[in-house]
């Protein structure tokens, strides 16, 4: 009798376990499916389909990713976002990184009030940055060409309105924003580096440059790697400087993933390849990292998803 | 020895000079924007860092002419509803994964996981159309469950890591004391990683106040809109006038900036304390 | 206060049974320790009776009532961790008086308690301090008097001292000695450290490899071993264990030869196989240094002499076996020397192959 009560009890007490265990992990899951997970088996979906004229929508099977594919917009997109890449992340580490290597191990009062100025941009809104980058290149009013004038760079146009240079242009602005944060990830590796292993060094002889780039470079490489997975997610979710500094122009010379999408789904109403190139943006995304994962072993740690 | 010391000590004044110098071309884009704010309209087009004399009559044009208030209470609600939704989700999930370790988290923390391998390029159609489905475009709950959606695995990554670093005796203590999953969520759990929360709540700030994107596309109504995209319409307002445009400008990016520099020291130490594992 | 009882319970983790059916009854207000080598399951078994692990099988009862899948504060346990485990966010004050909080006990009543246990533990003055502003020692009776307040019916310490320096320890063992007394609760105290079992417990259990080896008094497991683990775990330096053979039995009489050329006369509970392979045990306290050509003694070259003051250990090597002799006498012994020595066959313990003891309790007391 007692030994049925018992079990019966510790029955009762796991099931009420196991519903409370439900409520710790039931809000996260329930975000995750309907803002998440749904949507994007919805765009999955539509990229599938194609619509009518009377409004119907008819399967298209992968139409709207040839449609895309042979768009000549997505292909200066793709060389734009490879540019993006390849010139941000590794400038914004190396910048990111020397001022870390600084501020961190050469100075000590002022410390805390370099790694807060540099921040600054980061936490600036983009959309105020960019309207400020847009005075800054302006010709004739901009102090861009006004100041770069002095040391022999005459520029007679805005660079964001030469199709040649918007993109660069653009990338200086993105650099410019993000530079904070990169220093800051490496700020927080150094900061963690274990003394003993820099002292060993120095008994080595490894001083300064030396001991830079043998020890302290290698060992911040979890840093490093992370940045590179940030940046390269990052790059493909870039929207904003470019949306309201150039609008992805002149004549398309600045488009990226962000405003292609944008450009498609909101202006042109046509979701169908919005939901192609969305699919697609998703894809790159996911292969990048997962194949920086593999080979890297890179873990997405810190912060955040808006880098660069 | 003399010599080391004052080989150090030049050493240290080089560096610091050249830290300010590159520093100062780092403000540029910041000082240029709060000095144009402060010229007069004769002077508003100098293509010039700093003019002189300097005026305060464009800070107060754009505070009388506009309802500046009310954008910024939009860009407050969204991001403390969102800061509070996320902290709240994250911590009680990595809970459940770090600690009382139940069956199938692990899974479901992997899957969370990949959403920050996800763009929001590539949300923003799907989401789009979602909150119109729900009929909930122009509206604060049409930006904070999505904003939490996506920022949930970034903070949950954190405070799943700090957790798992507390020592699991305290758990069992906790226990020992009569503490059910709630109370030693509440009483321990939370307490412990004190330092990750308040990075995550900072971090997660920054994020939303300033997102652009989505908020472009859910927020069409004016009297709805954050301070993120406002600007955009000022810069036509005020295109004849750029004093004036930059004086709203610089106010509207100057509340996170004072939030931030308040908070710098704790973001900081939360980010020291290993909120960058790797 | 309450009696223990731990009937037939096994714990296995996947397919590692840790612990295969162990029974264990704990008497009312009993100080017992559970003792062994690490990895023997002893901390395992502590953290069941806690209910911090759930069993595989078989049952706790508490006073009688089954409470195999009983929270802990049901089974009215409190616990002491290696660790301490207190909690670093709270003042010393409300982590002695966080279970009771818990508990819904009223705030004046948790005062009192808090103060009533803080005042016992010489804490008074440290209330609203922090945990990491506290010693070692501190922390130590912090983690006493959290588990004090609750009046727990069980009161469980795992390894409490395992992270004290060796000074404080012994500072520690004697406080504990005292709450023992003043408590007069049930307490179980896990550790590897046979000092503190044979100074603390009023039983000791004996574990290993997630079995029970003896159950007894402190002196009854110095006394009477029941197999050579027990004999070989309890006591430092360790008895001395050496090979033999049985020459002759006879009723509750043996002759047994030892490799190093003793030949002992000894009572047994069983006669032995002639023939049959032994081992004897004797406390390097219990051989005699004999004097030259004595009829017993048997002339050995001292390896290692250890010299500690008050006691001289004396290493002795001859092919496989070893022995540690200690003597309080005071002789002067130099390594290499050739020292006579004879092992009083009322202070020896047999063993047979199996390592179970065979020699009757003559070795209960000390020999004369």
């Amino acid at each position: 009798m007692r030994a049925g009560t018992a079990v019966q009890a510790a029955k009762r007490r796991s099931a009420s376990k196991a519903s409370t265990v439900y409520l710790f992990a039931l809000p996260a899951t329930l975000l995750f499916v309907v803002f998440i997970a749904y949507p994007i088996l919805w765009v999955a979906g539509e990229s599938l389909y194609t619509g009518t004229a009377d409004g119907r929508a008819v399967f298209a099977g992968f139409a709207n990713y040839t449609t895309i594919l042979s768009d000549p917009t997505f292909w200066i997109v793709v060389r734009n976002m490879v540019l993006w890449g390849i010139i941000t992340i590794p400038v914004q580490m190396l910048i990111g990184g020397l001022l870390a290597y600084f501020i961190e191990r050469h100075t000590h009062a002022l410390r805390g009030f370099f790694r807060t100025m540099f921040f600054l941009p980061v936490v600036t809104s983009v959309s105020v940055i960019s309207l400020v980058w847009v005075q800054i290149y302006a010709p004739y009013y901009g102090i861009a060409q006004e100041y770069l004038k002095h040391v022999g760079i005459v520029m007679m146009t805005s660079p964001i309105g030469d199709p040649k240079t918007a993109i660069y242009a653009l990338i200086v602005v993105n650099i410019w924003q993000w530079t904070g944060f990169s220093m800051l990830m490496y700020i927080a590796g150094i900061a963690n580096l274990p003394s003993e292993v820099l002292d060993a060094a120095r008994i080595d002889g490894a001083r300064g440059w030396r001991l830079g780039v043998h020890v302290i470079v290698p060992m911040l490489s979890p840093a490093t790697k992370s940045l590179l997975l940030l940046g390269v997610i990052g790059t493909l979710q870039t929207f904003p400087i470019v949306h309201l500094m150039t609008g992805g122009g002149p004549n398309r010379a600045s488009e990226v993933f962000g405003t292609f999408i944008f450009k498609q789904s909101f202006v042109l109403g046509d979701t169908a390849s919005g939901a192609a190139l969305s699919v697609i943006v998703l894809v790159i995304a996911l292969v990048l990292s997962l194949v920086q994962i593999a080979l890297l072993g890179a873990r997405l740690s810190p912060a955040g998803k808006d880098e660069p | 020895m003399m010599t080391l010391l004052s080989r150090n000590r030049i050493r240290g004044v080089v560096i610091h000079a050249v830290l300010f110098v590159v520093l100062g071309f780092w403000m540029i884009p910041q000082v240029y924007m709060l000095s144009i704010g402060l010229r007069t309209p004769a002077q508003a087009f100098d293509a010039a860092l700093f003019t002189w004399p300097v005026t305060f009559d464009n800070f107060v044009t754009v505070i009388r002419d506009n309802p500046l208030g009310g954008i910024f209470l939009n860009s407050l609600i969204i991001t403390v509803a969102t800061v509070a939704i996320v902290v709240a989700v994250s911590s009680l999930f990595a809970f459940s994964c770090a600690i009382l370790r139940l069956k199938g988290s692990m899974l479901l923390y992997t899957t969370l996981l990949t959403t920050l391998m996800v763009p929001l390029a590539s949300m923003v159609l799907p989401l789009a159309i979602l909150l119109k489905t729900f009929g909930w475009v122009n509206t604060y709950i049409g930006l904070i469950l999505p904003y939490a959606a996506l920022g949930v695995p970034f903070a949950m990554v954190i405070l799943k890591a700090f957790m798992e670093d507390a020592p699991r005796e305290l758990f069992e203590a906790a226990r020992v004391d009569g503490c059910n999953a709630w109370q030693t969520y509440w009483h321990v759990a939370l307490p412990l990683v004190r330092p990750a929360l308040v990075f995550v709540t900072i971090w997660q700030f920054i994020v939303t106040w300033n997102e652009f994107f989505l908020a472009l596309i859910v927020l069409t109504k004016s009297e709805m809109k954050t301070l993120t995209i406002v600007p955009m319409q000022y810069s036509g307002f005020y295109m004849a006038n750029p004093g004036a445009l930059f004086a709203v400008l610089t106010l509207i990016a100057l509340p996170l900036i004072l939030l931030y520099v308040l908070v710098q020291r704790a973001f900081v130490r939360g980010l020291l304390a290993g909120a960058v594992k790797g | 206060m309450a009696t223990l009882s731990i009937d037939k319970i096994t714990k296995a983790f996947g397919h590692t049974t840790v612990i295969p059916e162990l029974s264990l009854t704990i008497e009312d207000g009993e100080f017992c320790v559970l003792v062994g080598p690490s990895g023997c399951g002893k901390s395992t078994l502590l953290r069941i009776i806690a209910g911090l692990e759930p069993i595989s099988s078989g049952r706790i009862l508490v006073d009688g009532v089954d409470m195999s899948d009983a929270e802990p504060p049901e089974r009215g346990v409190a616990m002491v961790f290696q660790s301490y485990a207190l909690y670093p966010h709270m003042d010393v004050g409300r982590n002695i008086g966080f279970g009771l909080k818990i508990a819904r006990t009223p705030l004046a009543e948790i005062t009192e308690r808090v103060g009533r246990a803080a005042e016992k533990l010489r804490l008074g003055s440290y209330l609203k301090r922090k945990p990491r502003e506290l010693s070692g020692g501190q922390r130590q009776r912090v983690a006493i008097g959290r588990a004090m307040t609750r009046k727990p019916k069980l009161f469980l310490l795992d390894e409490p001292l395992s992270n004290l320096d060796a000074a404080l320890r012994v500072g520690m063992r004697v406080e504990i000695a005292r709450l023992k007394a003043e408590l007069a609760s049930t307490m179980v105290y896990v550790t590897h450290d046979q000092v503190e079992a044979m100074t603390l417990a009023d039983r000791i259990v004996v574990m290993n490899g997630g079995r029970i080896e003896q159950v007894g008094a402190p002196l009854d497991l110095y006394h009477r071993p029941a197999n050579l683990f027990v004999a070989g775990f309890i006591g430092s330096p360790a008895m001395n264990f050496l090979k033999g053979r049985v020459a002759s039995a006879e009723g509750d009489q043996a002759m047994v030869s030892l490799d190093l050329g003793f030949s002992l006369r000894m009572s047994v509970s069983k006669p032995p196989q002639p023939g049959a392979e032994v081992t004897v045990g004797i406390r390097p306290e219990h051989i005699v240094l004999a004097a030259e050509g004595q009829a017993d003694a048997v002339a050995l070259k001292a390896s290692v002499v250890e010299l500690l003051g008050s006691d001289t250990f004396i290493h002795v090597r001859d092919g496989e076996e070893s022995l540690v002799i200690r003597d309080s006498g005071g002789r002067m012994v130099r390594a290499g020397d050739r020292i006579a020595i004879s092992l009083p066959p009322g202070a020896c313990h047999l063993f047979d192959k199996a390592g179970q003891r065979i020699s009757d309790t003559a070795a209960a007391t000390e020999p004369a």
